[in-house]
């Protein structure tokens, strides 16, 4: 134990400790606060230190340089975490009819340091399975780690190594390749993964948590484990979704890749199929799938991941000034653009538009109801834009044509290649028809 | 004995997380199922209650309300921590010379039983280190929280436990004491003092559940163990007393099995339901429907289990607790066998199936399959073998009878840890100034205040104080009713009016109770009535204007009283004739019979002792 005289600054002397120490703080008027320094929140106010008490709550206390520190030796580590699997090796389950569970990074479960009172993801396989001891319930599960980024960080470049990696996992053997995600991203990922993969011999299921992990509610271990059992038992041969129907931890939509939406921020039934109902559900009594599901492929599947990133995708809103989006569509070979209502913008947009086009550039209608279709004929604006080249995407959300348009160019040379490709049904994700339903 | 109090005061103010009104309801629009999943710390470091929780595997269903929202669904992050009632807080934390901390941290506090939907309840530490004088004795108070109510819990079966939201969020201040209570006596009249001055603030919720007391107890040797949700002030002793006698029973069975040398009970249970079949009756009827029945050695216990004709705290309760914990109705010991049809014979083929010495005893579970059975048996095991170390750190529930049940393992602090999606709040030393410059009079003071200007005796005030009432007392003499008359309203007859209608729905507001006193004022009717009005008026849709006309208790003239009062008289000529004056006490009851609520009693009694003096008077004067 060793005080401090009062020739030092003790705020000095806490910021240099590492996180765990015990240490005694006396201020001037006589207040003594004991107890483990932890990581300060990053909004704690200035000259601030957290202390985990001995009850265990967490207090922040203002340090002033007339205070007395006094500071404990080191307390003996916690021990880490024992594997809890010892019998087998992570990643040596291959067995046919496996599940294969790929993450990409985001946090699928977190982990509390009671040490120093923070949160850390858990990653590894033998990890993973401590936290979700029931995953393996219905067979064995093969747990790789893709690629170690949130969400929101994940680019077209990991889209390719992903579609690369689902095929593998098929290739040797998988029965239906799980990949958790984070969500706010999640649907573009899902876009990418069907538009390149081919031939699916069976489920392809994407899933994510809206609930911290860090939180015994999180939704996340109830949809890992719907999703694990949809890639074990479900006659699917194509790219999905799967996340909570309601908020209930009972029953699990699951979406066309290329038809779902996150439409709430923060809610676990936040994901939503446009302009149709979900494929499917799944509940207590197992894995339900509508007529429409694409059955499985006998496979092998085919990955096609050739892309070109000079794309772009424009909101348009009243008082978007024509020469702006100009300026921004330059260079592209594509652009997407989110229109109102049927498929429309103001008209001062149509001679960048009309310029573009006969550039060779693709401009490409959607529209941001982000239901129902765009249809050229039914306004002037729209007969307009149709005669200045735009091409009608009918009823692709605006995401999910910027997601096919990269690959499009990838796959096409001219103009009119391009169109031809973005016309073309590649993933059943042109519903073709849209029955009467409650719109959600 | 060592006992610490932690008084649990729900706020006045909206909910802490989010800005839903914070009252109570029987309005259901729907219901939610969930699960929650441990959060587990490092692996070793698994908090025991949430393992125990975990380990029950239960499906929660909430109710929502027309005012439940997202926050309370733990669907999206918690609004910024109430103003208000941080306020409160602090204020409360202020009045018990508590240090606040410089920076508040909202803390999450696992608690998976299904009561807070996000599987934590949100908790902050306000303050340390103050202190609160009751007799001139100095307690200190170890801390002042800030916390969050958790979901009304409204059913359990068929694997599920059914909560309604309404109650979720409601901000509590929680005033925890060091364990330096030494007696029941003492214990009570801390927890009064503590709930005084609460209300002292006069921002605090008034009614059955918005008050709630843990216990913390210990004896010399034993072991810390919460009692926790104690409603009722009263039992307050009864649960530290029988906690007492508990912790010492548990002492001396652990000085017996180490006296005896006890062993282990073995791991595996036996299947003894072919032995039981035939003798189906009571508490082995599940043996008729396909159950099966399972048995486990204790070496060494005999004796010790107890029998349930004594009515002293034993072992053999203990043991049926934790199978009960696991989803068992029960389960039956040898020291009460033979017995629920269980004849001597089959207790003896028992212990020779068993092995057991005389010095054994046994315990028998009755479950619908084996893996229940062994569930509830290994329970048992984990607490016999408790038994060799004395008291275990249990938290148990305050039964109605003064004694408690086990719970769950006794949490400790690797359930805590920071709750992210709130920023830390820093306490500036003007905001504490400010309070400290406005802080409410403290209960003493107000007391005392109360007595000298109204005139009111000590145990009257005391009662308001009690009741929360000073606020209601001090309006409705400002209204120019008489103290005496408004403290009767707001202590005796609002007693008096829950007793006559202990369903009653609703509370009566000032305005209410200001046309009542007015009415008595003006001689509609007489003080008397008071709490036949309001048990009225309080247990329907009624006004009191209404209640009190449907009453039947106005409209009494003097010349109807004074007719009542003749036919009485008239009644028991005999009465007076033998007993004179003395007649007068019981034709007293006879009269107010007839006139209770209508007309003053002392004025009856007057009218009363009047008559019978003329009777007297005339009847000497026919005599002479």
């Amino acid at each position: 134990m060793n005080g401090t005289g009062s020739e030092e600054d003790p705020w000095s002397i806490l910021r240099s400790l590492p996180r765990g120490r015990e240490v005694e703080i006396e201020t001037a008027g006589g207040a003594r606060w004991r107890g483990t320094l932890v990581p300060p929140h990053e909004l704690s106010g200035e000259r601030t230190v957290q202390l985990k008490l001995a009850n265990g709550y967490n207090v922040g206390i203002r340090i002033s340089p007339q205070d007395r520190l006094t500071v404990f030796p080191p307390s003996p580590l916690l021990p880490n975490a024992k594997a809890v699997n010892p019998q087998r090796l992570p990643g040596e389950s291959g067995e046919p009819g496996h599940v294969s569970l790929l993450t990409t990074g985001g946090t699928i479960a977190s982990r509390v340091d009671y040490r120093t009172g923070g949160v850390r993801p858990v990653k590894e396989e033998s990890e993973i399975l401590a936290f979700y001891p029931s995953l393996e319930e219905g067979g064995p599960v093969r747990i790789r780690t893709v690629l170690d980024r949130l969400s929101e960080e994940i680019g077209p470049g990991d889209w390719v190594a992903l579609a690369e990696a689902v095929a593998a996992e098929f290739r040797d053997g998988a029965r239906g390749v799980v990949v958790a995600h984070g969500t706010d991203t999640l649907a573009y990922t899902a876009s990418a993964l069907a538009f390149t993969l081919g031939s699916l011999p069976g489920p392809v299921v994407l899933v994510g948590a809206q609930r911290s992990p860090d939180r015994p509610s999180s939704d996340g271990s109830s949809n890992l484990q719907a999703a694990v059992e949809l890639a074990r038992v479900g006659a699917l041969g194509e790219v999905a979704v799967l996340m909570h129907a309601g908020l209930s931890d009972d029953r699990f939509s699951i979406h066309r890749a290329t038809w779902v939406r996150k439409m709430h921020s923060s809610r676990r039934d936040a994901f939503r199929s446009r302009n149709g109902e979900p494929l499917g559900y799944v509940d207590g009594s197992g894995v339900h799938l509508a007529a429409g599901a694409r059955a499985p492929s006998t496979g092998p599947p085919t990955v096609d991941t050739r892309l070109d990133l000079s794309a772009g995708l424009f909101w348009f809103h009243p008082g978007a000034a024509p020469h702006r989006a100009q300026l921004a569509a330059e260079g592209l070979r594509g652009l997407i653009i989110a229109g109102t209502g049927l498929g429309h913008l103001a008209s001062g947009h149509l001679p960048w538009i009309r310029q573009a086009v006969e550039r060779g550039t693709f401009v490409g209608m959607t529209t941001q109801c982000l239901e129902g279709q765009t249809d050229p004929y039914v306004y002037a604006t729209g007969r307009e834009l149709l005669r200045a080249g735009v091409t009608y995407l009918s009823d692709l959300l605006p995401e999910v044509a910027y997601v096919k348009l990269l690959f499009a160019l990838g796959r096409a040379k001219t103009l009119d290649e391009v169109r031809a490709q973005l016309l073309t049904d590649w993933a059943g994700e042109f519903p073709g028809r849209h029955g009467v339903r409650e719109l959600s | 004995m060592k006992a610490g109090l932690e008084v649990h005061q729900q706020l006045a103010t909206g909910k802490l997380f989010c800005r839903c009104p914070a009252e109570l309801t029987e309005t259901v629009t729907g219901t939610v199922l969930r699960r929650l999943s441990p959060t587990g710390g490092e692996t070793e470091a698994v908090d025991p209650a949430v393992a125990f929780e975990a380990a029950r595997g239960l499906l929660f269903r909430y109710e929502t309300t027309p005012s439940s929202c997202l926050v309370e669904m733990d669907e999206e992050p918690p609004r910024a921590l109430d103003p208000a009632a941080l306020e409160v807080a602090l204020t409360v934390a202020l009045l018990l010379h508590a240090r606040p901390v410089d920076e508040i941290q909202v803390m999450r506090k696992i608690v998976i039983d299904g009561s807070n939907t996000s599987g934590f309840q949100r908790t902050t530490l306000v303050a340390t280190d103050g202190w609160i004088e009751v007799r001139a004795k100095r307690f200190t108070i170890a801390t002042v929280c800030l916390e969050e109510d958790a979901a009304r819990k409204v059913g359990e079966g068929n694997g599920e436990n059914r909560f309604r939201l309404d109650r979720l969020g409601v901000p509590l201040v929680e005033v925890a004491t060091a364990p330096e209570i030494s007696s029941a006596q003492e214990a009570r009249e801390l927890a009064e003092e503590i709930g005084l001055l609460l209300r002292a603030t006069r921002r605090v919720r008034r009614g059955i559940g918005t008050i709630r007391e843990d216990l913390n107890v210990s004896v010399p040797g034993g072991t810390r163990v919460e009692i926790k949700g104690v409603q009722e002030l009263r039992l307050l002793p009864k649960y530290l007393e029988s906690e007492r006698e508990r912790q010492e029973m548990l002492l001396s069975v652990r000085t017996t099995l180490l006296e005896r040398g006890a062993k282990t009970p073995p791991d595996a249970p036996r299947d003894v339901t072919v032995s039981l079949k035939g003798s189906d009756e009571g508490a082995l009827r599940e043996l008729r429907r396909d159950g099966v029945a399972l048995a486990l050695l204790l070496p060494g216990f005999a004796g010790l289990l107890g029998s349930p004709a004594e009515k002293k705290e034993r072992l053999g309760r203990e043991l049926a607790d934790y199978a009960r914990s696991t989803g068992v109705k029960g389960l039956l010991h040898s020291d009460e066998l033979p017995g629920h049809g269980i004849d001597a014979s089959v207790v003896e083929r028992l212990r020779r199936e068993l092995g057991a010495a005389a010095s054994d005893a046994f315990v028998v579970v009755v479950a619908p399959s084996r893996e229940v059975g062994a569930r509830a048996l290994e329970a048992v095991r984990r607490r016999a073998l408790l038994a060799f170390e004395g008291v275990p750190a249990e938290t148990r529930d305050p039964l109605p009878d003064g004694r408690t049940r086990y719970s769950r393992p006794l949490p400790g602090r690797d359930r805590m840890y920071p709750e992210t999606d709130v920023p830390p709040i820093p306490l500036r030393s003007e905001q504490l100034d400010a309070l400290r410059r406005s802080l409410p009079e403290l209960p003493a003071v107000m007391a005392s205040r109360l007595a000298e200007t109204h005139g009111l005796g000590p145990e009257v005030v005391r009662e308001l104080l009690r009741l929360d009432e000073v606020t209601r007392f001090e309006a409705l003499t400002r209204r120019g009713h008489a103290p005496s008359l408004v403290a009767r309203v707001l202590t005796q007859d609002s007693d008096g009016a829950r007793a006559i209608a202990p369903d009653a729905t609703r509370d009566l507001t000032e305005q209410e109770l200001d046309f009542l006193l007015g009415a008595v004022r003006e001689g509609r009717f007489a003080k008397e009535g008071l709490a036949a009005v309001m048990a009225r008026a309080m247990s329907g849709s009624e006004s009191v204007e209404a209640a009190l006309a449907g009453s039947g208790l106005t409209g009494l003239t003097r010349g109807e009283l004074d007719g009542i009062v003749e036919k009485v008289l008239d009644r028991n000529a005999r009465l007076i004739a033998e007993k004179g004056a003395r007649a007068v006490s019981p034709l007293m009851g006879e009269v107010m019979r007839e006139v209770r609520g209508r007309w003053d009693g002392k004025e009856v009694a007057a009218a009363l002792g009047a008559g019978v003096s003329r009777r007297i008077a005339g009847k000497g004067q026919a005599e002479s």
